[in-house]
């Protein structure tokens, strides 16, 4: 446990975090968001809302490759209809969150959630564009039966996102989520 | 009975007292509302959606909602649940709390507004499932349910900036989980 808090101290110490969110507290930036208290009750319910547009457009799509739903349309068809929806709502999530995290950077800096849900959102959008990507190009028909390695990664894939979601609400739990990890602790 | 005992006696039950002192419970059971509730928004956006004519008309209106409408279900039961729990914890400060009666009434609307489109309007589904445009009155039942559970997510994010908790988090927790 102390090894592993020792190493979250040192990242910590390393890229100045402790330092980097005590400035950017200070910002006339950071001012604003925190100036009316509605502002960030107001962002969160964004991004909340947003979550139900990415998280079920990637769904509709992982549906199809497993044979579940929309079997009548090729994959491309369904990728192509939820595809524009879900990466526009990951620019919304981006844009939300960004602006949460200038309002309140220590909330956000000083917990593990935080940052483990940044490494799975990096994997997360890389692996989805990937997945996507070899989705287009196996220029499956309507008929198309996906391999079972297909479909393994799409359950991945589904449970990585739910683990950012998660995560997400955990942030404001960090001691109880992370015990002794947790810089709150 | 009355209305405040049984408010108490909701609060008193072992799943509430469970809510309290678990140090697991709250952020796990917040993150399954959170996440079913999105997915009850995301699945009924997709019909509400196809109902204003989005993006076409070819997908036929009742295969939508059957496919649609299964999940949503599931994950309504979920939240449902999931809410109860939450509700549970800490109910008489919910009951007093005007954002969580907003939201309330919000759901009572959606549920009506539902009702409403699937008890007249849907009736007739078949002159305009497919290729067809949709009558003005499931349009405007795919607007005002979009706007209800858009209002539905907004009060409920409310409620935790507004109610104060009957409890406190233990100061030295004793930690048996791990997330």
């Amino acid at each position: 446990m102390t090894g592993v808090q020792g190493s979250i101290g040192v990242l910590q110490g390393s890229i100045g975090v402790h330092g980097f969110a005590g400035w950017l507290e200070a910002t006339s930036a950071s001012d604003a968001i925190k100036s009316a208290s509605w502002v960030i009750p107001l962002l969160q319910s964004i991004h909340i809302l947003t979550i139900g547009i990415v998280f079920i457009s990637f769904l509709m799509i992982v549906l199809r490759v497993l044979g579940v739903m929309r079997t009548d349309e090729p994959v491309d068809a369904v990728w192509t209809r939820f595809a524009p929806w879900m990466w526009s709502g990951l620019v919304v999530m981006a844009a939300t969150g960004i602006t949460l995290v200038v309002g309140e950077p220590e909330r956000e800096f000083g917990t593990v959630s935080f940052w483990l849900k940044m490494l799975l959102v990096a994997i997360g959008v890389t692996g989805t564009a990937l997945y996507g990507r070899s989705l287009r190009s196996a220029a499956a028909g309507a008929s198309t039966v996906f391999p079972v390695s297909a479909k393994a990664a799409s359950v991945l894939m589904v449970i990585l996102w739910i683990a950012v979601i998660f995560l997400g609400r955990a942030i404001a739990y960090d001691k109880q989520v992370w015990g002794a990890l947790s810089p709150h602790a | 009975m009355d209305f405040p005992a049984l408010i108490q006696s909701i609060q008193a039950s072992p799943p509430a007292q469970w809510m309290r002192t678990s140090l697991a419970a709250m952020p796990v059971v917040e993150a399954i509302h959170v996440l079913a509730g999105a997915t009850v928004f995301g699945t009924i956006l997709i019909v509400d959606l196809r109902l204003l004519g989005f993006p076409d008309t070819r997908r036929p209106v009742t295969r939508v909602c059957s496919e649609m409408l299964r999940l949503t279900w599931i994950a309504f039961a979920v939240s449902l649940t999931a809410g109860a729990l939450m509700f549970a914890a800490n109910a008489h400060t919910y009951i007093g709390n005007t954002a969580f009666r907003l939201k309330m009434l919000a759901l009572l609307g959606a549920g009506v507004n539902m009702a409403l489109f699937h008890g007249f309007t849907f009736r007739n589904v078949k002159s305009w499932d497919q290729n067809a445009p949709v009558p003005l009155a499931a349009r405007i039942a795919g607007a005002m349910s979009i706007l209800l559970w858009v209002s539905v997510i907004f009060l409920a994010r409310w409620i935790g900036f507004t109610k104060g908790f009957d409890f406190q988090v233990p100061v030295n927790p004793h930690i048996d989980f791990q997330f």
